[in-house]
């Protein structure tokens, strides 16, 4: 079973080989997601012109439930926000896109090495964001309400998304156990 | 008291000065997936509050569905806005009146 612990200011994570990738996976799917329309990840910005193509106007209200749960809109209006998003959204996103790195590049010591075991080292809320954004993620996707674990739990195995769900439990887990160890 | 501060206002200030005054909040809304302890610790994080008053905020997003956890200028609930959806907290900035 995987666990956080405490080891100075940092942490340490045991994870099986099986959960390295399946957090892995997660990560990088989601930054994938994040890449689409990040103009400034995509193409050469040094060049002027690329420059001049990426101003923030091209930034909309992304239409994948997703992005646009973890881009939210920060007002009600829809003009007062599409003007925060635009200033604001490219900011956002590469903190997310950051996390994201930071925990898969941690999580390739495993996954290369080919076999479980613990990293170190870990910085308690990187990994407490990028959990909570893979969660969130996840349970766009699944549609999760405040019935899905019952629902959950009386899935047969037979069931396609039945793994799926158990994944998105299973992180939330992980995460409750990052929080009980800080 | 609240009211006193009012009261001194000479009628000309009270539409010009409430117009710059009135303040912004950020708003925490409700969602199924953050969890409790979480958002608990994105609070004290981002403002600093004490345990008893970031539990009871987070509290009342939960059973109310929505919090108000600042208040100020626009560009200040803006950067609140910014710092809780970096969290992956779902929140909103508006003026006050409109609460």
């Amino acid at each position: 079973m995987s666990n956080f612990e405490k080891a100075g200011g940092s942490f340490s994570l045991e994870l099986t080989l099986d959960e390295a990738h399946i957090l892995i996976n997660l990560a990088e799917q989601l930054l994938e997601l994040l890449g689409e329309g990040d103009f400034f990840h995509h193409y050469d910005t040094s060049d002027p012109l690329v420059q001049l193509l990426a101003m923030p106007s091209e930034i909309v209200t992304p239409e994948d439930p997703v992005l646009l749960r973890l881009l939210p809109n920060a007002y009600a209006d829809p003009e007062a926000a599409s003007d925060f998003r635009r200033y604001t959204e490219p900011a956002l996103r590469s903190s997310k896109q950051r996390n994201l790195r930071i925990i898969r590049e941690e999580l390739a010591i495993l996954v290369d090495g080919d076999h479980g075991g613990i990293i170190e080292n870990l910085d308690g809320d990187i990994w407490l964001t990028a959990l909570n954004d893979l969660r969130i993620a996840l349970s766009v996707r699944l549609e999760i309400n405040e019935g899905s674990f019952e629902k959950f739990e009386l899935m047969p195995d037979s069931e396609p998304e039945k793994s799926v769900h158990a994944v998105y439990f299973w992180l939330g887990w992980l995460q409750g156990n990052l929080l009980d160890n800080l | 008291m609240m009211a006193t501060k009012f009261d001194t206002r000479t009628e000309g200030d009270l539409s010009l000065d409430h117009l710059v005054d009135r303040p912004w909040v950020t708003i925490v809304w409700d969602d199924p997936v953050n969890l409790m302890g979480y958002v608990t610790h994105v609070f004290i994080k981002l403002f600093g509050f004490s345990k008893e008053r970031a539990h009871e905020l987070m509290m009342q997003v939960h059973v109310e569905g929505r919090a108000v956890v600042s208040s100020g200028s626009r560009e200040e609930m803006e950067r609140d806005v910014q710092r809780l959806h970096e969290h992956g907290l779902w929140a909103t900035l508006q003026r006050d009146d409109k609460i």
